[in-house]
């Protein structure tokens, strides 16, 4: 995907952002700096949902942005939306569908959700001409098993049928003939054979970016459509193993502990979970940036002190504070309280 | 076994009649005789042992050298009807790896690279099973004298024995003598118990013709000409991925035909929905690289046109062999401008390692991976080799091949008979009564005064590219789902 375009969309005209740290939310590299800007730029319900895409160079995409008068730069690759910027992103944004949609590739792998209904489609769509001569789609073996197991285990009960029927009722409740025709392009079945993402941008003189993320979201749309059927609905199978953690597993198992051992030392869940030190404040400020403020213990890891001179010392924007900064006024404070802190007041502000 | 081969063809395959050699082989195969085929590309080669393991019900292996090839192949077979096939290769992770080895047992068809043979956990799995049928596909690869040498099959020998020497089938599309003398050697066969079986290279349905140019601007402007105007689906071969796409948008918009770009470096989902479009006759040109059409069965093909110089005269055949499947008239054309000569001289450096870098990597052996660029050179180096043994083996190989381009660019400054000259390279010649001179190449006839006329009296336009094509979504779901009612 061009990254440019990805920057506009998930830009603002009132903060300076760093684009890699976007880049990075985007495709899911959890390292706590990238997670924390996530929060700051309000971008956490994001976080992997374009895993696996391949975007463009950083360098190319901000320079890209400046010559067309887009964006403000400066020299550590942050980016500020100018006007004209500001217009471009409210052109994609009506364009597309709410940004929720693509948002629920964060909690579900709606890539591989889209490549396992094509591929479902082609194999219910020749069936129903009952050919079996035909090139099937390229799959990991994994999907393959499982597209097989669902094909026996369902072909009995008029798939052709229910598919006519899932898709008809998904097509017409987006009430957007456009995004359906664009949205059935994605498909290959008998005597159909779709068409590309480059081919629907040429045809409708779009972008392929703006191309693949309608696909993505419109088939957010209809996992969303299918996850709400009754468990032995066929199509309920194709959703199995595609929900993703909110937490990374290692992140999850750190955080259980120290909840279990109700707020033990950090030095003895790093001796048992034979990590050091610093990975269990890493792993526990990834879990405060992901979870609800009420469902993180900030008390228990910030000391009392430390609270009080944080509270008296910050600034309005308690997010671009640095740590330098805070260093001055507190002392001894360390980085793990300061950015636990900066963590609870960003998101007890947006919680409020 | 009393097998009625024609009637399980008709039956099973749903195909009137074989393709020439097919029925040889087959028999040889049921009387349980190692077999040696040289089968021309699109001879129907995967026919075989698919026809032969659903006949016996006996387990197939087939060793094939590249991920890509195989994918290809796994397609045709399931294409073909059969479904219990997998791919062993390097591109299954960890995980794919382990749980294909424990079910192995339920895959009739079983792909799998000699690297992945070389692999002691693999080998012992695939020992426990029963193989009725060893298949050694793209064979010339065993000889270190061929042009495509993969130094894991020279572990193919041992493989066979190490599988109780099952019943062995070796093909590849051209081999000379001696190359094919080697592929029974190294597999530790006597020569006297090996059938072969070696079809003509000939194609007489494919029209042979080439042009020189004087650039590359002329070059461009010839090939919009002849793509605006000549019938049928065709395909145009580039060396280069850039070149294909470039190509590709400027015939989109100076033509009126539908052309799209194919290559190794596009997703796998789009090379999909392109070679479907191909296939359903939605699109008219692919501009490829080799990497398109190895494992495609489109039969009206009408032309292929080259728009730079391929590597070798093999290469150059297996790829017209793509047109013309069904029988009727096919057209190949190569484009050249003398630069492109030294297109495929860079390649052939870059594919070649230099003094330099094998020294280095002699003196630095940690550095020898087993990546493709560096695997010839770690067989060397593993099998004692010395620096001035192997500097003198890449030596050799690289004034081979570029005597193969040479031979290559002799084909298209030859002033005879073209199809005379492609078939010398491979010991093939063909009597006068065997050749039709109304329908030869451009040595025979004014082509090139007279294409236009060519064109509409041999090229049909295939009636596919005409089908309905559905467009607004209703019409679309309504055509993916033939309903009962």
């Amino acid at each position: 995907m061009e990254l440019s375009i990805l920057l506009l969309i998930f830009g603002s005209s009132e903060q300076f952002r760093r684009v890699k740290a976007i880049k990075n939310t985007l495709r899911g590299r959890r390292t706590v700096s990238n997670l924390y800007w996530a929060l700051q730029y309000d971008m956490l319900d994001f976080v992997d949902s374009l895993h696996g895409t391949g975007f463009g160079e950083d360098e190319v995409a901000v320079k890209q942005l400046k010559v067309h008068g887009l964006a403000d730069t400066d020299d550590n690759f942050q980016f500020k939306l100018t006007a004209k910027g500001a217009d471009q992103q409210e052109k994609y944004l009506s364009r597309l569908l709410p940004l929720k949609y693509l948002a629920l590739g964060s909690r579900y792998d709606v890539a591989k959700f889209m490549r396992r209904f094509s591929f479902a489609v082609q194999i219910v769509s020749e069936f129903s001409y009952t050919n079996n001569k035909y090139y099937p789609q390229s799959i990991n073996y994994f999907e393959d098993q499982l597209l097989k197991r669902w094909f026996v285990q369902t072909k009995h009960t008029d798939l052709p049928a229910q598919f006519h029927q899932l898709l008809n009722g998904f097509l017409n409740g987006l009430a957007n003939d456009e995004l359906a025709n664009l949205f059935v392009q994605s498909l290959v079945g008998h005597g159909f054979s779709g068409l590309t993402a480059d081919q629907i941008a040429t045809q409708a003189h779009s972008d392929v970016t703006v191309v693949n993320l309608e696909w993505l979201q419109t088939y957010g749309v209809l996992l969303e459509r299918v996850l709400k059927l009754p468990n032995d609905n066929p199509f309920k199978m194709l959703t199995v193993g595609l929900e993703k953690p909110i937490i990374a597993q290692s992140a999850k198992e750190t955080f259980e502990m120290f909840v279990h051992q109700e707020n033990g030392s950090l030095n003895t869940i790093a001796q048992k979970r034979r990590v050091k030190l610093t990975t269990v404040y890493e792993h526990l400020l990834e879990a405060a940036i992901m979870l609800p403020v009420t469902k993180f213990p900030y008390k228990a890891l910030i000391q009392p002190e430390s609270k009080r001179h944080l509270e008296a010392s910050h600034p309005v924007n308690v997010g671009s504070w640095t740590f330098e900064a805070a260093k001055q006024e507190i002392p001894d404070l360390s980085f793990f309280e300061f950015r636990l802190f900066q963590i609870y007041r960003s998101k007890s502000a947006d919680e409020n | 076994m009393k097998i009625n081969l024609q009637s399980a063809l008709k039956n099973e395959f749903g195909f009137d009649s074989f393709r020439p050699g097919q029925e040889t082989i087959l028999k040889n195969l049921f009387s349980h005789k190692n077999t040696l085929a040289i089968l021309p590309t699109g001879g129907g080669k995967t026919l075989l042992y698919q026809m032969y393991g659903a006949l016996s019900r006996q387990r197939v292996m087939i060793v094939s050298p590249l991920i890509s090839l195989m994918q290809d192949q796994v397609s045709r077979l399931q294409y073909l009807g059969s479904k219990r096939v997998v791919a062993l290769t390097s591109a299954l992770d960890y995980q794919e790896k382990a749980v294909i080895l424990k079910h192995l047992n339920q895959y009739q068809f079983i792909y799998a690279s000699p690297e992945m043979l070389a692999n002691e956990q693999v080998l012992r799995q695939i020992k426990s099973l029963n193989i009725g049928l060893f298949v050694i596909d793209e064979a010339h690869c065993i000889s270190e004298w061929g042009p495509d040498f993969r130094p894991d099959y020279l572990n193919l020998g041992k493989v066979r024995h190490a599988l109780g020497n099952p019943l062995t089938l070796m093909m590849t599309a051209t081999a000379t003598k001696t190359v094919r003398q080697d592929i029974i050697d190294h597999l530790d066969l006597e020569s006297t118990s090996v059938e072969q079986i070696v079809l003509p290279v000939n194609r007489p349905n494919i029209f042979l013709s080439a042009k020189i140019l004087s650039g590359q601007q002329e070059k461009d402007q010839t090939l919009i000409d002849l793509v605006r105007q000549l019938h049928g689906p065709g395909i145009i071969y580039f060396s280069s991925k850039s070149k294909a796409e470039q190509a590709a948008v400027t015939l989109s918009s100076q033509t009126d035909r539908r052309v799209m770009a194919y290559h190794g470096g596009m997703d796998t989902q789009q090379r999909f929905h392109i070679q479907q479009q191909f296939m359903d006759g939605n699109l008219d040109i692919v501009c490829a690289t080799s990497a398109f059409g190895m494992g495609i069965d489109k039969d009206d093909i009408r032309f292929v046109i080259h728009y730079h110089l391929p590597a070798n005269i093999q290469s150059y055949v297996q790829e017209i062999g793509r047109c013309g499947r069904d029988q009727q008239p096919g057209l190949a054309i190569l484009l050249y401008e003398p630069n492109d000569r030294y297109l495929q001289m860079n390649l052939i450096d870059n594919t070649i390692p230099d003094r330099n870098l094998l020294q280095y990597l002699y003196q630095h052996p940690k550095a020898l991976t087993n990546e493709d660029q560096f695997r010839v050179i770690k067989y060397y180096y593993d099998h004692g080799y010395s620096f001035d043994q192997a500097t003198a083996v890449f030596d050799h190989s690289r004034e081979r091949r570029l005597s193969e381009l040479t031979a290559m660019v002799r084909y298209v400054y030859h002033d005879g008979c073209r199809r005379d000259e492609l078939l010398k390279y491979f010991d093939e010649t063909l009597s006068e009564d065997q050749k039709n001179s109304a329908f030869c190449c451009d040595h025979d006839i004014d082509f090139w005064g007279h294409w236009q006329n060519f064109n509409d009296k041999y090229l049909k336009q295939s009636e596919k590219s005409v089908e309905y094509r559905p467009q607004s979504w209703h019409e679309v779901i309504d055509k993916l789902f033939l309903l009962k009612n």
